[in-house]
């Protein structure tokens, strides 16, 4: 079986480039794109098994780019994991209510992301750091 | 142009003084003021509550409110209205204590010169619009500060992101072996990383509590768990020192009603803080204990055998940016956020904070949390509707499963699909879910405390037309029992009080939950 595919949906290509040798050094292949317009592009070109998406990218963001990735019942199942400067409840909300399978801050640690990458391409099992999101419209839960 | 006139409205029961004071508007050019008198507070209260006063002329000495109620009266329905109070010739302090409450100025009866009333008048007018345009001012650029600091925290992100994943990677050896300088050298850079890292999370810490975006879910909280948690994150920090870093957690300690993860992260920022400012070998402590004097709280404690805070500083070392130990002692450290951080999550977490110290031999500090108690959870939701037409139901759904549970994993994540799926189906504020206590967060059982006129019908249909949809559902062939009972039915004599209610509820729950939460009645007066 060949090696597992990643597209890497980043702008800034420092960031790019890291993620590049460390996924290469746990046998993952790499494919890359800068933004929401390439993402979809290289999506379709290389169906990769995950995709790793920055938020914050030129000509709409990481969001937007959730939502086109839907509208292609082929591009639709591929799972997605944010790793984004943009923290916060409101964007880890929207991440995961997007169907986001893990959200990180940056800068993420190389373990954590590893680990998260390894679950989601495992099976269908979701991940703990995404399923931990407290979700702001949530009703009180005392236990 | 024609300047509009003045509205003013002068408060004054005394006839004599307030005919003096009419006459010194006579002089003035006719059309610049125009004068309402009234002769209560009452009257004052509803005329301020329609608007259109520019000014008050406020007498302290009034039949139905006296002294500074009389301002703080007129304030509280009008505060955008400036304010001036007339007052005796051996009043001065009460006119002072008045100005405190938000008077613009005083003027002594007996005492006003000619033509110096109006001019009092304007004068406040002016004073109180420049305050008002200050405070908008003040606002906006606090505003813009919050705004500029997290756009600018987001933004180092990216740079730290890269030296970071490059760090590891020369570290990792993933770009060819390093000599024993250079690994040590990169494990520099990473500890500085991790600084820097820590720093921008603060500051964005700090932006959300100001701004107001700052989450705290509040839940029943195992305060040994968090302190396990955070001795462990931060022991090899503390052997890298030489320190010695134990808990002692009492035995049976009960839960705490708090966020957990906003407990674990007031824990570490004080321990963190503990191992700083502790030279080698010394010792830091954490505990955790019931409070004798109050058994509502517990008390936890994190001492350290370091360089103590002086006497004047155990206080202000909260505030925000306040650094009190030399920075000599403690290297390099972060930005002096970190207390006020727990300040700020400790009181909102209805507990409260503070520093004990004695400079050179160590520094304690204390904090309390509310005991986890379920009588006081529900009381809320009890109070907001009138029990008398309503009933209160007890729901109870459970959660099996065709095929048997898989794994632990699927099962909690199950588990947490289902917990989702029962709070869209709750009357937000009002309804209360209770999740039975499981091993590994996997919970199979869950009470819901409704609050409805329709019995437990309306929710169960909600709750079934929801599973229905749910993904998991076909997965794992996961099944709904779902029951309810209205607690009329415990509820035998309908004129029974409210807290009696509440508190046979809470028992119901509690002893299908077949939990050890001490029970305690709601005791402040609802």
């Amino acid at each position: 079986m060949g090696n597992k595919k990643i597209l890497i949906i980043e702008d800034d290509g420092d960031v790019r480039l890291g993620y590049h040798v460390r996924l290469k050094a746990n046998n993952y292949d790499t494919f890359f794109a800068v933004d929401a317009i390439g993402s979809l592009r290289e999506a379709r070109t290389h169906q990769p098994d995950l995709i790793i998406l920055d938020l914050g990218l030129p000509g709409g963001d990481g969001f937007v780019v959730m939502e086109r990735l839907k509208t292609n019942p082929q591009l639709a199942v591929i799972p997605v994991i944010v790793v984004s400067g943009r923290g916060g409840l409101a964007n880890r909300t929207r991440a995961v209510e997007a169907g986001a399978k893990a959200f990180f801050e940056k800068p993420v640690d190389n373990d954590d992301l590893l680990e998260a990458i390894r679950k989601v391409l495992g099976g269908p099992v979701q991940l703990g750091k995404a399923e931990f999101l407290p979700d702001p419209k949530r009703r009180k839960v005392l236990l | 142009m024609k300047e509009k006139p003045l509205h003013v409205l002068l408060v004054e029961d005394n006839a004599g003084d307030a005919r003096l004071l009419r006459e010194m508007f006579r002089t003035e050019k006719p059309g610049s003021f125009e004068l309402t008198h009234l002769l209560r507070m009452s009257e004052a209260m509803i005329h301020l509550g329609k608007g259109d006063v520019d000014v008050v002329l406020l007498d302290m000495g009034l039949p139905d409110a006296h002294g500074l109620d009389t301002v703080r009266q007129a304030h509280a329905v009008a505060p955008d209205i400036p304010l001036i109070v007339l007052t005796g010739l051996d009043d001065e302090e009460l006119a002072a204590a008045a100005m405190k409450e938000g008077a613009q100025d005083y003027l002594i009866k007996g005492q006003i010169e000619n033509r110096a009333l109006p001019r009092a008048l304007r004068h406040a007018i002016e004073r109180h619009r420049m305050q008002t345009e200050t405070e908008l001012i003040r606002t906006n650029q606090m505003q813009f500060k919050d705004e500029f600091l997290s756009h600018v925290s987001h933004e180092l992100r990216s740079p730290l992101t890269a030296i970071y994943g490059f760090v590891t990677i020369l570290l990792d050896r993933l770009a060819g072996d390093l000599n024993l300088n250079q690994r040590e050298y990169l494990e520099i850079v990473l500890r500085n990383i991790k600084q820097l890292q820590s720093m921008i999370n603060d500051l964005l810490e700090v932006t959300g509590l100001q701004t107001g975006k700052l989450q705290i879910e509040l839940q029943r909280t195992s305060v040994s768990d968090a302190v396990e948690y955070t001795v462990d994150t931060l022991l090899a920090s503390a052997s890298a020192k030489d320190i010695a870093l134990s808990s002692d957690v009492e035995r049976a300690l009960p839960s705490v009603c708090a966020d957990p993860t906003r407990l674990r992260q007031v824990l570490i920022i004080l321990v963190d803080n503990a191992i700083k400012f502790t030279p080698a070998s010394g010792v830091v402590k954490v505990q955790a204990r019931t409070l004798e004097k109050d058994l509502n709280f517990l008390t936890l404690e994190v001492s350290d055998s370091g360089c103590g805070i002086s006497p004047d500083m155990t206080e202000r070392i909260f505030e925000r940016l306040v650094q009190a130990t030399d920075p000599a002692l403690a290297g390099r450290k972060g930005l002096g956020l970190g207390l006020y951080i727990c300040k700020e999550l400790v009181t909102r977490l209805g507990g409260r904070i503070w520093a004990k110290s004695v400079p050179g031999r160590g520094s304690v500090f204390c904090f309390t949390l509310p005991v986890f108690s379920l009588p006081n959870l529900l009381a809320p939701a009890f109070r907001r509707e009138k029990l008398t037409t309503i009933s209160i139901t007890l729901v109870v759904t459970e959660i099996g499963s065709q095929t048997g549970w898989l794994s632990d994993e699927v099962r909690a994540e199950q588990s947490r699909g289902v917990r989702d799926l029962l709070q869209r189906c709750l009357h937000s504020d009002l309804d209360i879910l209770l999740p039975k206590m499981g091993p590994a967060g996997a919970v199979e059982l869950f009470f819901i405390v409704a609050i409805t006129d329709r019995g437990g019908e309306a929710i169960t249909k909600r709750i079934r037309e929801q599973f229905d949809d749910f993904e998991h559902t076909q997965r794992a062939g996961l099944t709904l029992l779902t029951s309810y009972q209205s607690l009329e039915a415990i509820k035998r004599n309908t004129n029974e009080p409210m807290k009696d209610l509440v508190e046979r509820a809470a028992t119901q729950i509690q002893e299908l939950m077949n939990e050890e939460t001490s029970l305690r009645m709601v005791t402040n007066g609802q």
